[in-house]
Order: structure tokens, then C-alpha cells, then sequence
């Protein structure tokens, strides 16, 4: 019931947050790190709003409690973005095929999408189907996401 | 600027430009209600019905009080007694409204309703102490299915005799009748459509924060300004003391359109409790209180004659709008009844429709909120095909209307006009192949394969010009350095409406589009504007905007021709230059315009103001604006386990010329796969009692990119009346998508006789339609 | 949607993990990947005083073979089962379940033991323990304790474990010979719940004999059940004179209590499974036969 001190690596820096044990870690990223850019869409575990990478991997941000990322690495959307104002590829490739309208799904799909291409680097039209069936999005349909990820991985 | 054409070179407008929102959309960096922080900022909480209908005798918050860092617990006593005049623009003020409380006084009314708000330091601790809020419930019978409603015994609200909340009709029953009764064939269904909803991924939420003597307002809304002006109705509180802000909204799609109950709630609270609050809605909150759409039912029936020409059309229509509709449901249920015609030639047809209330969440505007009657029109007309024996699309052949026997009036009155329906009927059965996807689905059948193909066409009234949507205006501000801002009312909740105004503006300027910015949204800075809805936004904008830009242009041309030696008819701006026609080489930038007019106000010719700002409002030049398309949809039927798999989906539309092509395409396949999923998997359900049995996104499915082709288009442009000839777009993939899923189902499972009149299909009920024919 | 309050431990031991249980009572419960109890406090549909994170104890993070099983820790996470070429040689029931579950996000963080332990009938991972008769290793302050999975789903996410007991680890036999594995589940989307499903091994002898068999099915009643009539009847047969269609039909005829709601109504999830069984079946066969 008290809160506790976490210490995590974010986007390449230390940080520290005071968190409940109850609190997720997508909301101390989000209230005690300022890290916005991560959303929440249901809070339990299926829309992928809230994807981050905890170790290198993908995972919902609203179903890992912050304590438990204690000593972990961690990267947001803002992490995956290019420091001098460019885009990542994943990212340029979204904006290069109409990927969003309303972006607040977009921050999930760019890192679901970063994690599986890195895994991944050619996968077919299945595999991309099959990979990002866990992020849902409301406004594109899909078609401009598949597009997407067919150029970020180079087709 | 009189007619259809612009006075620039259309180098954007027209082409795929990239969106200027993507930056920072892309990187995390955009600005949902969520994210807004403010300095001692309070968190707020609903405590909220778990009784479909109940007698609320009392409630004990003591214990919530108590919780530390609870800083108010109200109740409807609390909040009521400031309401003033809590009325919608849309609907206005004289309705026959029902009561729309903000906290339920007396009675819940369905499970979810909200009854007390908790505020307090942080949300966790706002769930905790509203887990401690004692609410002395006294469960009623439930009104929980709207088809029973009127035998029920209960009322859902008082006054309302059979929990009716109200009803129209059109004229000429008895004509229509009269064809009925002598017609060569008559088919007659009742077509069931299940209640689901927009479900947008970012939930409802905002910020309030009165300052003592102004109200600031953040909201997730498609409506700043209608924020802005039911706020002050509901608050007796004047428009100039309150500021509506939206940045970043994360969807709406009709449900964020008007201030809902517990926006009222916020509203209310503000000036109660010494702090800014959030509040912002969970996901099962949102699926089991931000309302319901689409729930609805009728008897259709079309009279044919010998060789399937239609000769009328009836239709009597019921549909569901919970406890708490918002706002009044009627009048766009009359729409259901006059657009039942569709784009079919028919001399008679009449219509009927009731609103009936239930013990559910309120029923609220949806994409197309009218579309039942394309459900309804186009599945009948496969069953019709089906039972006189003409195949469905040579059916539609005889009936549709094509774009030279326009304008014409459909039998209720409704005045088409600039559309393409047969144009586009055939030119998606060109890019689909028709003849040759019967050849393959008579191939799978000898395989014991199951292929179908349905087709599904529509008309629209997009573009509505009634209050408050009938003008938008717009601010363009050339800055001293010559870049350029764009100031509108917006509404965008992913509609593309800043890239949309840069395109538009950078045209009509002759500015290089790097060159121009776009500021939306924020009722202290930006003109009045309607919002988003009703698929206006791209003729209301681009009639703001080159309205406002054409009078900047005269005296940009003005400035140029004074300082290039050289007449005003010479002029020509592009590249954020204005140069001499003929003579490139004599050209000044916009920048040195720009700067004589704001520095050097004694070089100005004649008559030529200082600055170059202007304001404008366009009025729409229409009361309403037609669109139209034509969705075909194939599918294979895995017989065995009944799931449906889409093979291939084509639309082809007609929303005029268009400002930005991957917005039209991403705006019909936005809706479209709402459509397919309307079809196939969403289901608002509830059980016997009124109890929600989809209040999470375990049980309520939407559709993912797993369940999803490719989507083709095709694109017909017949020019409306509104600027630049730009019809709507944004609501007609979630209108015409249903039917033609479901036709496709029907088709393929054809050889097992049975008719699909029950929305969704899922496997089950294609495994008993399969089992009860053998 | 936020939790209740609750305390954290993250013991780095086994015998830490289970004192703590032993201490805490029955307001702890066990935390592994989190992807089905986080949902779950969020939702506030569970309450518990205290959460013990099995998350950092070494021991119930490995994969090891021990005498003709292969032994998995309980906190083992299911993405490193999809992506290990040692289960997929040792245990390719395993290996194949995988992939259905949820999506890949969920699989990085949910775990072997955690899926098990939790026991939704809808699982794969439960199916798959009860159809290879996997033994589920317990320990608890008193000592450890071997459970076989017959004897270990006792109702809807209701196992034998007592409350101060952890879920160590799985043994998995391996199955020698010629042999061939599928798993086939119904869902209404990608990832979703299985409807019904299926989990199928069987071992044929040169002649096409069927030698040895099981079947196992999930999502039709509150435990996943093992097609034991089905099963007798096939061993000792040509697999060649095994009709498919009616081995399905067999293998669900007399379940009972089988779940009748709105993503299927009763007799819609027994007729699916019985395809289920079809289809995993006719696979399993095709690879024993080129195995």
C-alpha cells in the first residue's frame, strides 16, 4: 500500500519512479516519467495501445506492474524516435502510407512493428497479419498499416 | 470564387499529400486529453448502477469521504441544483426531449448509469473510495429487451406511455398498400440489426478547470465549440467565460460528438471543487455507458412486378434508444424511413419508425446513424432475388437509378442529385469481376467449397447544412515572414482535417505548402465552426478556407502588381512567390509582401490595407450534399466450423472531386472494416435483465487486421454544389459494409435455403443454418 | 481501471517464495507473467493483500531434459517455448500450442507455469499437459510434491494447489518413435479464447498400426478432458481405417458440461470440437507417417 522506489533504464537513461506496487507500468511511464506517447486504450490486456519493449521485447505496458521492470530496459515511441528530428523507418513508413488518422493506436503499432521486423525482417503478408492481430485500431482500417509494414520491410 | 473552381493552381489539392499530424502522432508526441497535466490537478470517478433499474433511496459516502486524498464525493443532490439549461444545438431547445439528468436522482435507469462522482489525488484512489460509497439500491423490473417494451408494465421513464419516445411516419401508407396488395411478387422480412457501437481506442475524457471566473474546458470531443456553447446553457455560465480546448482526440465517430452525462457531471463539479479535474473513462465504462447505436429492427417489404421492377417500398421500423438517448433520437430515426428507397427508381413508397426506451445505455450518434435502412433495403433485395429467381446484381440493373436520370426526388421527398449509383454499381462488379467470381464459386461448389459475393449500394445525405453545421468560418493570418497560419474550428478526431486546411490553404494562396501551418480547435483562438460530423468537414472547410483566402489573394496580387510595375491580371502566385506572367524573372517573394504589408504601410497602392489577415464564413450552398457507393464484398464459408473468411472487398464511391485521396480511401476503409465487424463480430449484448454481457474487449470483438483484406477502390467524381464540388465521405464505409457481408454469407450458404435477417452472423449461426438443411 | 492495493515480494528463491506463501496466507497469491491475474485486479474482479513474483528465481526459469521428459520451470515464459528448438525436438505439442496463445505480446511476458496453473478451460497449455499425462511438480513449505495432470485440473481455474502451494515446474514425457503432434482450436479472431479445441498425438508402428494415442480437448468443459473411449478405440487400428470426421464425433459425444454462452452455445462448441479433433487428428497422422 506505500509506495516504493523503482529504478529503470528509459530510453536510455536512468530513472527513478515512485510508484504503488499496484500502479502499471504504463502508467508510471506515463504520470511519472511524462512519457505520454505510451496510451492506454483498455487497461487489460488486448487493444496494444500501450506496447513498449521491456528488455528488448514487446509487451503490453498495462500488464507488467512498474516494480516488477526493476533493473529492466526500457523503451517507449519516444525512445524509438531518432534524436534529430528525423523519423525511425518504421515510423517514415507509416507516414509515408496514410499508416494512421487518429495515432491514438500508432505509438503501439510503431513498436509492435519495430519488435517483429527486427525479428522478422521479411515476413510475408500472414506473418505481418498474424503478428499485429493484437493491436487494434479503430480508425485506418488496417489497409495503411499493412502497406506500412510491407515497405518498412522492404517490399 | 463563384461556382465549383478554385482560384489557385490545384498542386495539392487532389494529390497524396503526407499529413503534417504524423510527426507527432508518429514519435509520442501528440496531445490527448489524457496527457494534459495541470498544477494541482484532481482525478474523478463514477460510481455507477450495477441494476438495470433500481430505486435509489440513499447513499452513504462517508466511508469515502474518509479514505485520505479523497477530496469530494457528489451526488445528484450536489450537482442538480446548479443545472440551468442542459440542450443540444442539433436537436434546439423545444424538443420533446426525455430527462437526462446528470446523476441518476431517484432511479438507475440502466446497469452503468452513473450516481455519485468520487474526486480525489489520484484515479486508483478515486476507484477505491468509490468501491466504499454505500448506494441503498431497490432493484425494479427492467425494460431490458425494446421489443417488449411497450407490454412491459414498466416505465423507463415517466410519461413516456409504452416507453415510446416518440414516432413519425411518412404519407401515402394506403397507396403503397394498394401496389402491395395486386404486385406480382412481395417480399416481406423482418430484419434484425444487434446493438454495437463506435468504440473509438481513445475513451471519452476531459479536464475542467474554473479559474474563478472563467471555465477551461480540455476535451476528447469532435465538437469544441458545441462543447463550448452547451457549457454554457447547462452552466447559465456566458460563452465569452469559457474556453473549449481540443488538441489531439483519439476517435469519435459520432460518440464524442455532444457533452454527454458525465461531462455534464465534470461541468457541474468544476466550480465546486477548488481544483482542475480529469476525468477519463475506462474501456469498460465506455462499452457500458457512452451509449449504444444501431439497435434496431423493422418490417421491410418491396413489391415487385413480373420481371423485378420494383414497384414500392414499406418500411416500419423500431429501434432501441436505451435509457438516456443523446440527443433526441427521433428525427434521425425519420431518416432510416425516407432513405429506405435507397438508389433504386420506385414510384411509391412509405415509411414508419418508433423509438422505444429500454434499460440500456442511451442510444448515441454512430457513422451513419441512419444506415439501417441500406441493412435492411440491401438484404432484402438478395432475398428477393433469390425467391423470384433473378440473380441479385441483374435484379439491381433493372432498379438503379444512373447518374442522367438525376435529379430526381425518391418518393419521400428526398431530392438526389449529383450522383453516380449505377456508375459506380458497375464499375465495382468491372474491379471485383463478377461474372468471372460466379465461374470460380460454381468451381468450389463441385469441390464442396463455399464461395459468395454480395453487393451492397447506398446514397447519402452528406454535408447537412441545419444549425449549427450550415456555415464554418475560417481565420488565415499571412505572418510578417510570409508563412502562413490557418485557424479553424476543426473537430478532427483522425479525420485529417490540418492536413486537409494546409492543402486547401497553400492552393488558394499560391504558397508553397512547407510554408503553411494550421491552428484547429481551441474555441478562444479559432472561429466558430460546427465540428465533425455528418461528413462535412471537407466542403465546409474548403468553403472557409478559400472564401477567406480569395480576399487575401486581391490584395497579395495588389501588393505584387504595385511592386513588380506590372497589372494586377498579370500576376500569378505559386511557390510562395507572385511573379509576371510571361516573365518569370520579375518575381517577389511572399516574405517581401508580407513585409511592405505590415512595415511599409505608406508603399501600399491605393486602398489596400495594412496586414494581411482575414477572417471569412462560408455558407452552404445546399441543404444537404450527395454522395453515393456501391461496396462488393466476396467471402469462403468454412461450412464446418461456420467462420467466414473475406477473400476480397471493393468499393467504389463517389464523394466528388477529392481534396487528398489516401484520406478519402483511409475514411472508407476506416468505416468499412466498422462495417464487417458490425456484420460478423461486435455485439453491445445484454442478457434477460438488462445486464451488459460485452463490457470488455474479451467479449465485445472488434476486428483486426487478421480479419481483414486488402480493400480496393474505385473513385467516380461527380462535383456537388458545395466549394471546390467536394461531397462527404467520412460516414458511408459503416453504411454500405453490413449488408454486403452479410449478403455475401447468404450467398455463399444458398445452397442450404435459409435467408440471413439477424445481424451478427457468427459461427454458430451459420453451423445451424448448414445443420437445418441437412 | 486500476487495482486494489495490494503489497509486492519478489523472492529470488524457491524456498523463499514458498516461506512467504506459508507466512501470508490465503490474502497472497502467486504473480508469474501477469497477463491473466493483472486483467483481472485491474478489473477488480480479484483482491489479494499480497502478490509473490515468482519473476526472479533462477531455478524455475530453465529447461532441462530428465529422464524421457523434458523438464520446464514454471516461470519459463511461453515466447521462449515458441522459439526453442530444444522443446520443439522434445515436446512438439508444446512447441505447437504456443503460437495460439494470445498474441506475441502476451507470450513475451506470460509464462508455462503461469498457464497451467491458472487453468482456464479454454487453454491450450493445460490440454496439452493432460494429453501427454505431464507431471506438475509442487512445492510448499512441507516439501515438494509430484501431482499427475490428470489428478491436477479440478474445476473452472480451480487446480489442486492448495494456497501456500507454488507450481515449481512441468515434466513433459517425450515420445519416441513414429510419431506426429497437432493442435487445432477454433476462435472467433486470431489469438482470441479457443471456442473448442483439440490437442492430438499418436504414435503409428511400421505397418500404419496404431501403437499409442491421445487426445485431449479444451474449451468444453470447466477442465480439459482427455477422449479416453476415443483413445481405447483406436489403439491397435490402422490408422488407415480411422474416418476422421467420425473419431471426432466419438471423442465428444458424452461431455457433459460443456460451456454454453455467447461466443458458443453448447451443442455449436461440441460439434466444432469434434472438427477440432477431426482436423488435428488427420495432421498428427500425416507427420507419423513420414516421421
Amino acid at each position: 500500500m506505500h509506495e516504493t522506489e523503482v529504478h529503470v533504464h528509459v530510453n536510455g537513461a536512468d530513472r527513478r519512479m515512485r510508484v504503488e506496487p499496484r500502479t502499471t507500468l504504463a502508467d508510471a511511464l506515463r504520470e511519472e516519467l511524462h512519457l505520454t506517447g505510451t496510451h492506454l486504450g483498455c487497461e487489460h490486456g488486448v487493444c496494444g495501445a500501450c506496447t513498449v519493449l521491456v528488455d528488448g521485447d514487446a509487451v503490453r505496458a498495462c500488464l507488467v506492474l512498474a516494480v516488477q521492470a526493476e533493473g529492466a530496459e526500457v523503451t517507449t515511441i519516444e525512445g524509438l524516435t531518432p534524436d534529430d528530428g528525423t523519423l525511425s523507418p518504421v515510423q517514415e513508413a507509416f507516414r509515408a502510407n496514410h499508416g494512421l488518422q487518429c495515432g491514438f493506436c500508432t505509438p503501439g503499432f510503431v513498436v509492435s512493428v519495430t519488435a517483429l521486423l527486427r525479428d522478422n525482417p521479411d515476413p510475408t503478408d500472414d506473418e505481418i497479419r498474424e503478428g499485429l492481430s493484437g493491436n487494434l485500431c479503430r480508425c485506418t482500417g488496417y489497409q495503411g498499416i499493412m502497406a506500412a509494414v510491407r515497405q518498412a520491410a522492404g517490399r | 470564387m463563384e461556382g465549383n473552381t478554385f482560384t489557385g493552381a490545384a498542386r495539392y489539392t487532389g494529390s497524396r499529400v503526407h499529413r503534417v499530424e504524423d510527426a507527432r502522432l508518429l514519435t509520442g508526441r501528440g496531445t490527448f486529453v489524457d496527457d494534459i497535466v495541470r498544477p494541482g490537478m484532481l482525478h474523478a470517478c463514477f460510481v455507477r448502477s450495477p441494476f438495470a433499474r433500481a430505486r435509489i433511496d440513499g447513499i452513504d459516502a462517508d466511508e469515502a469521504r474518509a479514505l485520505p486524498g479523497v477530496r469530494a464525493v457528489l451526488t445528484a443532490a450536489d450537482l442538480h441544483p446548479d443545472v440551468h439549461e442542459p440542450w443540444y444545438s442539433t436537436a434546439g431547445k423545444d424538443i420533446p426531449d426525455n430527462p437526462r439528468p446528470p446523476l441518476a436522482e431517484g432511479e438507475a435507469r440502466f446497469v452503468g448509469d452513473p450516481v455519485a462522482l468520487v474526486i480525489a489525488e489520484t484515479r486508483a484512489l478515486a476507484e477505491d473510495a468509490a468501491d466504499l460509497v454505500l448506494v441503498d439500491f431497490d432493484p425494479l423490473d427492467a425494460v431490458a429487451d425494446y421489443t417488449t417494451a411497450a407490454e412491459s408494465g414498466a416505465l423507463v421513464h415517466e410519461g413516456f406511455e409504452a416507453n415510446v419516445a416518440g414516432q413519425l411516419r411518412g404519407r401515402g401508407r394506403r397507396d403503397v398498400d394498394e401496389v402491395f396488395a395486386s404486385a406480382a411478387h412481395v417480399v416481406e422480412e423482418v430484419i434484425h440489426q444487434q446493438a454495437y457501437a463506435a468504440v473509438p481506442m481513445e475513451t471519452r475524457g476531459l479536464v475542467v478547470e474554473w479559474s474563478g471566473e472563467d471555465l477551461t474546458i480540455w476535451s476528447a470531443t469532435q465538437a469544441p465549440h458545441e462543447v463550448r456553447a452547451f457549457a454554457s446553457r447547462l452552466l447559465g455560465l456566458p460563452e465569452h467565460h469559457i474556453r473549449v480546448i481540443m488538441r489531439d482526440t483519439g476517435g469519435g465517430f459520432g460518440q464524442k460528438v455532444v457533452p454527454l452525462r458525465e461531462d455534464m457531471c465534470l461541468m457541474l463539479a468544476a466550480r465546486k471543487v477548488r481544483a482542475p479535474i480529469k476525468w477519463i473513462e475506462d474501456r469498460r465504462e465506455n462499452l457500458m455507458a457512452a451509449g449504444q447505436a444501431r439497435h434496431e429492427h423493422a418490417t421491410a417489404a418491396m413489391a415487385f412486378d413480373d420481371d423485378g421492377t420494383i414497384l414500392a417500398a414499406r418500411i416500419d421500423h423500431v429501434q432501441d434508444v436505451g435509457a438516456y438517448p443523446t440527443p433526441w433520437p427521433v428525427g434521425t430515426a425519420a431518416a432510416v424511413g425516407m432513405l429506405f428507397p435507397g438508389p433504386y427508381r420506385m414510384d411509391k413508397a412509405s415509411w414508419s419508425t418508433v423509438s422505444v426506451f429500454s434499460n440500456t445505455a442511451g442510444r448515441t450518434a454512430y457513422r451513419g446513424p441512419w444506415m439501417y435502412e441500406t441493412t435492411a433495403r440491401e438484404v432484402l433485395l438478395d432475398i428477393a432475388a433469390r425467391r423470384i429467381g433473378i440473380d441479385p446484381v441483374e435484379l439491381r440493373r433493372r432498379n438503379m437509378l444512373s447518374a442522367d436520370e438525376l435529379p430526381y426526388s425518391n418518393p419521400n421527398g428526398m431530392p438526389y442529385s449529383d450522383m453516380s449509383p449505377r456508375e459506380v454499381f458497375e464499375q465495382a462488379l468491372g474491379i471485383v469481376d463478377y461474372d468471372g467470381f460466379r465461374r470460380e464459386q460454381a468451381q468450389a461448389r463441385t469441390e464442396g467449397r463455399y464461395l459468395g459475393i454480395g453487393t451492397s449500394s447506398y446514397v447519402e445525405p452528406t454535408t447537412t447544412a441545419m444549425a449549427p453545421y450550415g456555415t464554418e468560418g475560417a481565420t488565415i493570418r499571412i505572418e510578417p515572414s510570409g508563412t502562413v497560419n490557418v485557424y479553424l474550428g476543426g473537430g478532427s478526431t483522425g479525420n485529417s482535417l490540418e492536413t486537409a486546411a494546409v492543402q486547401l490553404a497553400a492552393d488558394a494562396l499560391g504558397v508553397d505548402i512547407a510554408d503553411v501551418a494550421t491552428i484547429q480547435g481551441d474555441t478562444a483562438i479559432t472561429p466558430f465552426g460546427g465540428g465533425t460530423g455528418g461528413s462535412r468537414s471537407g466542403s465546409m472547410i474548403a468553403g472557409a478556407v478559400t472564401e477567406t483566402a480569395a480576399g487575401l489573394r486581391e490584395r497579395i496580387v495588389q501588393i505584387a502588381a504595385g511592386l513588380l510595375e506590372a497589372a494586377p491580371e498579370d500576376i500569378e502566385l505559386a511557390e510562395s512567390r507572385a511573379s509576371v506572367r510571361g516573365t518569370p524573372s520579375k518575381a517577389v517573394t511572399l516574405r517581401e509582401i508580407a513585409d511592405v504589408a505590415y512595415f511599409k504601410p505608406h508603399a501600399l497602392p491605393p486602398g489596400v490595407p495594412a496586414g494581411l489577415e482575414a477572417s471569412g464564413r462560408y455558407a452552404a450552398r445546399s441543404p444537404m450534399i450527395w454522395a453515393n457507393a456501391t461496396h462488393v464484398c466476396t467471402c469462403e464459408v468454412d461450412v464446418e466450423t461456420g467462420l467466414v473468411r473475406i477473400l476480397r472487398y471493393v468499393v467504389s464511391e463517389d464523394c466528388g472531386p477529392m481534396i487528398n485521396p489516401n484520406v478519402v480511401e483511409g475514411q472508407i476503409a476506416g468505416g468499412t472494416v466498422q462495417g464487417i465487424g458490425g456484420a460478423l463480430l461486435e455485439h453491445l449484448s445484454y442478457d434477460e435483465d438488462g445486464n451488459p454481457t460485452a463490457t470488455t474487449f474479451l467479449d465485445y470483438l472488434l476486428p483486426t487486421i487478421a480479419d481483414v483484406p486488402d480493400l480496393e477502390y474505385g473513385h467516380i467524381e461527380t462535383p456537388g454544389p458545395g466549394a471546390g464540388g467536394y461531397k462527404g465521405v467520412g460516414e458511408g464505409g459503416a453504411i454500405g459494409a453490413p449488408a454486403a457481408v452479410v449478403n455475401a454469407v447468404a450467398d455463399a450458404l444458398a445452397p442450404f435455403g435459409a435467408d440471413i435477417t439477424r445481424l451478427p452472423i457468427g459461427p454458430a449461426d451459420v453451423v445451424r443454418i448448414v445443420e437445418a438443411a441437412s | 481501471m486500476k487495482p486494489a492495493p495490494f503489497e509486492y515480494h519478489a523472492p529470488v528463491a524457491l524456498d523463499e517464495a514458498v516461506g512467504l506463501l506459508g507466512e501470508l496466507g490465503d490474502g497472497a497469491k502467486v504473480l508469474a507473467g501477469g497477463q491473466s491475474l493483472i486483467p483481472m485486479l485491474a478489473l477488480r474482479l480479484a483482491f489479494f493483500d499480497h502478490l509473490v513474483d515468482l519473476g526472479r528465481i533462477p531455478d524455475l526459469q530453465r529447461v532441462e531434459r530428465v529422464d524421457g521428459s523434458l523438464r520446464v520451470g514454471a516461470a519459463v515464459r511461453q515466447s521462449a517455448v515458441e522459439h526453442s528448438a530444444e522443446v520443439a525436438a522434445a515436446v512438439p505439442l508444446l512447441a505447437r500450442a504456443t503460437p495460439l496463445i494470445g498474441h506475441f505480446q502476451i507470450r513475451n511476458r506470460g509464462t508455462v507455469g503461469g498457464s497451467i496453473a491458472h487453468a482456464d478451460p479454454a487453454a491450450e497449455y493445460p490440454a496439452v499437459a493432460l494429453t501427454l499425462d505431464a507431471v506438475m511438480e509442487v512445492a510448499s513449505p512441507r516439501g515438494s510434491r509430484d501431482v499427475p495432470a490428470a489428478d491436477f485440473f479440478t474445476g473452472t481455474w480451480t487446480t489442486d494447489l492448495a494456497d501456500d502451494e507454488v507450481l515449481a515446474g512441468v515434466r513433459f514425457p517425450t515420445w519416441e518413435g513414429r510419431c506426429g503432434f497437432a493442435v487445432e482450436e477454433l476462435a472467433r479472431r486470431h489469438g482470441d479464447f479457443a471456442i473448442a479445441g483439440a490437442t492430438v498425438a499418436v504414435e503409428l508402428g511400421a505397418d500404419d498400426t496404431i501403437r499409442r494415442c491421445a487426445i485431449g480437448l479444451f474449451g468444453l468443459g470447466p477442465v480439459p478432458e482427455r477422449g479416453t473411449a476415443a483413445e481405447q478405440s483406436l489403439v491397435g487400428a490402422s490408422a488407415g481405417d480411422v474416418e476422421p470426421k467420425a473419431l471426432g464425433k466419438q471423442a465428444v459425444a458424452d461431455l457433459s458440461s460443456i460451456p454454453d454462452d455467447a461466443h458458443g452455445p453448447a451443442e455449436y462448441r461440441r460439434h466444432v470440437g469434434g472438427v477440432m479433433v477431426a482436423r488435428a487428428w488427420q495432421r498428427a497422422v500425416e507427420e507419423a507417417r513420414h516421421a
